[in-house]
């Protein structure tokens, strides 16, 4: 992502919140997908954080830590769902300009639980 | 010269000479004709309807591949599956926001609602993910690279006239993104 031009030093604020954010709450073994926003060099980083506000009313620090993720990570699960849910998402995430894809929750990845012992796989 | 869009009593205003909404208004039609779905000849028209269309491949033009991205990373069958359910309603709604936001520039007043904003903002996105393929950016440096260009005295090629109107159409979307994060913050309730 990029974080573009200048506006005033009054635009743009730390994005730091100093806090982990536990992702478990959200990883239950009957929600074995993930969707996927990858970092590109075009998107702007306030763009990026403002989809992840208004589609899905994700506050802005946890809006702001996911952006952060995908910037500087390179990549972030920011939903999980089922296969159909994180598509929908997926597709709406193309709609706005991002990068997305959908994966199962225990293929790549090293974001979230490891996936041991949850059994089954592939 | 633009000025940047803001979040005031009205709403989000911006301001745009004549030559930047003849810019932008070419940018816009250009990114419209990459997404045209193309007709065929044989295309079951109840299949159209719907949104359906089996014979569609994945791009070969990298700007429209990154418009239209594959829904999954190492599975090329899975997403051309995909592609033939979602792809030909992903370019409609594209089109139709920056058919809405071309509409917009035919107006004096640049005072936009928050659907306006939307369609403005992904209209914007896909033309600067255009430019951007045409420009090489591939990586954080080659941003920074044409981020340098800020004088349209310095455009000699096309190349660098590229690099200025990409940097002017992230100025805009930048100032609009801010503007409607401000229009978020002030409404409450908006949170799911």
């Amino acid at each position: 992502m990029t974080l573009s031009v200048a506006l005033g030093p009054d635009t743009r604020e730390s994005t730091q919140t100093g806090t982990v954010v536990s992702a478990d709450s959200l990883t239950a073994p009957d929600v074995p997908w993930n969707l996927v926003i990858w970092n590109d060099p075009v998107n702007l980083m306030s763009y990026v954080s403002f989809v992840f506000r208004s589609y899905f009313g994700y506050s802005e620090a946890k809006a702001d830590k996911l952006m952060m993720e995908v910037h500087k990570k390179g990549r972030s699960i920011v939903a999980h769902g089922s296969k159909e849910q994180v598509e929908q998402h997926a597709v709406a995430m193309h709609g706005y300009g991002l990068w997305a894809t959908v994966e199962k929750a225990t293929s790549g990845g090293k974001e979230g639980t490891s996936g041991k012992g949850k059994g089954k796989r592939g | 010269m633009a000025k940047a869009f803001k979040y005031g009593l009205k709403g989000i205003t911006g301001y745009l000479e004549p030559a930047e909404r003849e810019l932008l208004r070419g940018l816009f039609a250009d990114v419209i004709a990459m997404l045209e779905p193309e007709e065929r000849e044989n295309q079951d028209p109840l299949s159209a309807l719907i949104g359906l269309d089996m014979e569609v491949q994945e791009p070969t033009d990298r700007a429209v591949r990154r418009l239209l991205p594959n829904v999954m990373k190492d599975d090329g069958a899975a997403s051309l599956e995909f592609r033939q359910l979602t792809e030909r309603s992903l370019r409609e709604g594209k089109i139709g926001a920056l058919r809405a936001a071309s509409l917009g520039l035919d107006k004096d007043d640049l005072t936009l609602t928050e659907t306006d904003a939307r369609h403005w903002s992904t209209a914007l996105n896909d033309v600067r993910l255009v430019l951007a393929e045409r420009l090489d950016i591939q990586d954080e440096a080659d941003a920074e690279h044409v981020h340098l260009m800020q004088d349209w005295s310095q455009a000699e090629d096309v190349e660098s006239y590229l690099a200025l109107v990409y940097n002017f159409t992230t100025w805009l979307q930048e100032s609009l993104v801010q503007a409607m994060v401000h229009s978020l913050d002030t409404q409450p309730g908006t949170r799911r």
